[in-house]
């Protein structure tokens, strides 16, 4: 066993503990943790903006560089501040109006290619299933899954009849879709775990390789 | 004009980036060139109203010193302390906010909240997870396939568990996955549709003007 | 009360205390468990495998330190593969808290095989406005990105010479931990650019990228913890590193884990049916 001398290994080992003591109970000394943590996200957000964004992408070519045209983005930018001001508060719509036109304009042709054209396709039963039996029967019934899952959701009609079979069906499909997305997060959860504990018994303790 | 404007200018963008996806016309290209580099700016500036509206709540809990007021103290001086670390002495590998700040602090915090998720969800599995109803059978046996299969003791136990937990991941969840998918890629849409076309106007927000 | 009663009322400091155990007890005490690779994570490598030396492979680097056991063994494991290739590196970010993680892989691992930077890795960093980067870097990455993480222009670094867009790259993997990542890789790179894109992910998001594999949108898929162990496996089993495998430690602690899950479910139902019945 070779226990850390760095300091900062046992901020970082503090700190861990700070936030597990939270499973005992609520205390001052979590709530410390949490809100520091908040403090110094938001903090390094900032720096890295500035650094990473802000900095290369307009200070240099605005004001280094001397191109003109890039004033345009700066007073956009600039209008954001406006919503600390109440008499010019409403100049903060502007940019929202330029970035939600423009995040909208693009995702919706992206969003036809991507999640409904290529789904689609994906959907089809076509010839090449017919290559082998499981092939063709895993095909079917996917293809039947898709289509009595969307109906499911298909809220428009009262699910009686056909409707009521396909809804019923596409229950099967959800619920299995579900559990498995479950069986996934139990495993997200406990890596997250596994991996604070290595942290402890390696980079702190260095019982573990 | 405090919303007609912002309209305008939402719908204006909106119809022309929709449009420019399928015009590679080179007047077109340099448009979506010159909006993506001004979006990035835009998009930097946004953080302001994050950061403000925090740096906002806190001080009001400080001056009127409502209950826990005293951690108030402790976010915004981590916000300071690390904003003018980060910007004053730099984000480059080696700096004080990145092996300091980020390396043993940060990481520690980020993910010491994450681990104690593991400890909560065995909790809530043990206390709420019931098999009440044939769906939720369905659910318990499809997470339990998955959770099997996915480790070396499942396939420990029984070889073909894996191939079975990848049926089950490839055919039905897949299938229920899709339906989903097609309905978020539909609301997704629409959703965008209305902003550009300024029947959702929620992004506008309230007050006068 | 019942014994089935007192186990339904049992505090759950107990069941913490239970999961702590049982999963620290594998890192101490290996169960030995081997770990094999299925055929998500083989597609993911077999891609990757087929980079001819001297092109790149992109990495976007889309998760924070939460997310870091999952998917940091993942980056690793994908840059010594390539390394061990001779295929060139470049990595970007859409989340502005995995900076620091990417920075940390381009300084540990490149020095392992010899590798320079600027020649054979380069670390782009993070930019705000995720849609208009990946946009933006479909048509010049030099416009969305002047300089790298590093502050060197990206003028100055051989590397960058070859690769100045999206489609001079033959494949990427996009590590992510949620929104943004490989989903909006695949919404704009691919449908604007044709990007081969594969994906590393979180186990939680690891079940709704199965529609993008079936059609074909995705090329291979590492989920979770499990899948970062397969790909090291992989890795070392084709001779290209042997270097400790931190997410193949893991996999025994995972297994415990699971089955510990799986008790607790099962004995919470049967003393809630049991308790019910005895109420009735």
């Amino acid at each position: 066993m070779h226990i850390s001398t760095n300091i900062w290994t046992w901020v970082a080992v503090l700190l861990t503990f700070g936030i597990f003591s939270f499973l005992w109970k609520d205390n001052p000394f979590y709530k410390f943790c949490e809100h520091l943590f908040v403090g110094i996200s938001v903090g390094y957000t900032i720096a890295l903006t500035w650094y990473n964004s802000v900095y290369p992408d307009l200070v240099t070519p605005l004001f280094r560089e001397g191109k003109p045209l890039y004033i345009i983005p700066f007073v956009l930018g600039l209008c954001y501040f406006c919503r600390f001001i109440p008499k010019v508060s409403w100049l903060i719509r502007v940019p929202m109006g330029f970035v939600l036109g423009w995040a909208s304009g693009v995702a919706i042709p992206a969003y036809f290619q991507t999640n409904i054209i290529k789904q689609i396709q994906g959907s089809l039963l076509t010839p090449a299933i017919f290559a082998r039996w499981d092939i063709f029967l895993w095909a079917l019934i996917s293809f039947i899954g898709v289509v009595c899952s969307v109906l499911y959701f298909f809220f428009s009609r009262e699910h009686k009849g056909a409707l009521r079979l396909a809804s019923e069906t596409g229950i099967v499909f959800l619920m299995i879709g579900f559990g498995a997305s479950f069986g996934y997060t139990v495993m997200a959860r406990m890596s997250l775990l596994i991996g604070r504990f290595q942290f402890l018994l390696r980079d702190w303790l260095g019982v573990i390789k | 004009m405090r919303r007609s404007l912002p309209l305008a200018l939402c719908l204006v963008m909106g119809i022309i980036m929709m449009i420019q996806f399928f015009v590679p016309h080179p007047v077109s290209v340099a448009f979506y060139d010159l909006t993506t580099k001004w979006i990035r700016i835009v998009s930097a500036f946004a953080l302001v109203l994050g950061v403000g509206s925090l740096v906002l709540y806190h001080t009001d809990r400080l001056r009127r010193k409502r209950a826990g007021w005293e951690y108030s103290i402790v976010t915004l001086a981590g916000l300071v302390v690390t904003a003018i670390i980060g910007l004053g002495w730099g984000v480059k590998p080696g700096s004080p906010l990145q092996e300091v700040l980020f390396k043993n602090m940060l990481v520690p915090l980020n993910a010491s909240m994450f681990a104690i998720l593991a400890f909560y969800m065995a909790s809530a599995a043990y206390r709420a997870f019931r098999a009440r109803t044939k769906e939720a059978v369905l659910l318990l046996i499809a997470a339990f396939v998955v959770m099997l299969g996915m480790v070396p003791v499942g396939e420990a136990i029984w070889h073909k568990l894996p191939e079975f937990a990848e049926w089950i991941l490839s055919v039905p969840n897949m299938a229920a996955k899709r339906a989903i998918l097609f309905g978020v890629a539909l609301g997704a849409i629409a959703t965008s549709l209305k902003v550009i076309l300024g029947i959702e106007r929620g992004w506008l927000g309230g007050g006068k003007g | 009360m019942s014994f089935f009663e007192k186990l339904l009322k049992i505090d759950r400091k107990v069941i913490f205390i239970v999961i702590a155990v049982l999963v620290l007890f594998p890192l101490l005490k290996p169960l030995g468990l081997g770990v094999s690779s299925g055929p998500r994570a083989k597609a993911v490598f077999d891609a990757v495998d087929a980079i001819p030396p001297g092109k790149t492979l992109l990495i976007s680097v889309d998760f924070d330190p939460a997310s870091m056991p999952e998917l940091y063994p993942m980056l690793v494991a994908l840059m010594r593969h390539c390394f061990a290739k001779n295929v060139k590196v470049l990595l970007c970010g859409l989340w502005i808290t995995g900076a620091g993680l990417a920075d940390r892989a381009v300084t540990e691992i490149p020095p392992e095989y010899g590798k320079k930077y600027g020649e054979d890795v380069v670390y782009l960093g993070w930019k705000a406005g995720v849609d208009a980067v990946i946009l933006g870097m479909g048509e010049n990455i030099k416009n969305v990105f002047p300089v790298d993480y590093y502050g060197h222009p990206l003028d100055s670094l051989p590397m960058m010479q070859e690769v100045t867009r999206l489609r001079d790259i033959p494949f990427m993997v996009a590590i992510s931990a949620g929104t943004p990542g490989f989903a909006d890789w695949l919404l704009y790179a691919q449908s604007r650019y044709g990007m081969r894109v594969g994906a590393g992910v979180t186990a939680v998001s690891a079940a709704d990228a199965y529609p993008y594999l079936q059609s074909g949108q995705l090329t291979g898929l590492l989920a979770g913890m499990k899948g970062a162990a397969e790909y090291e496996v992989l890795v070392q089993k084709n001779g290209y590193s042997r270097a400790y495998m931190p997410a193949v430690a893991a996999m025994d602690s995972q297994s415990l884990a699971h089955i510990v899950i799986m008790v607790l479910v099962i004995i919470g139902n049967v003393a809630f049916f049991a308790t019910r019945r005895i109420r009735r």
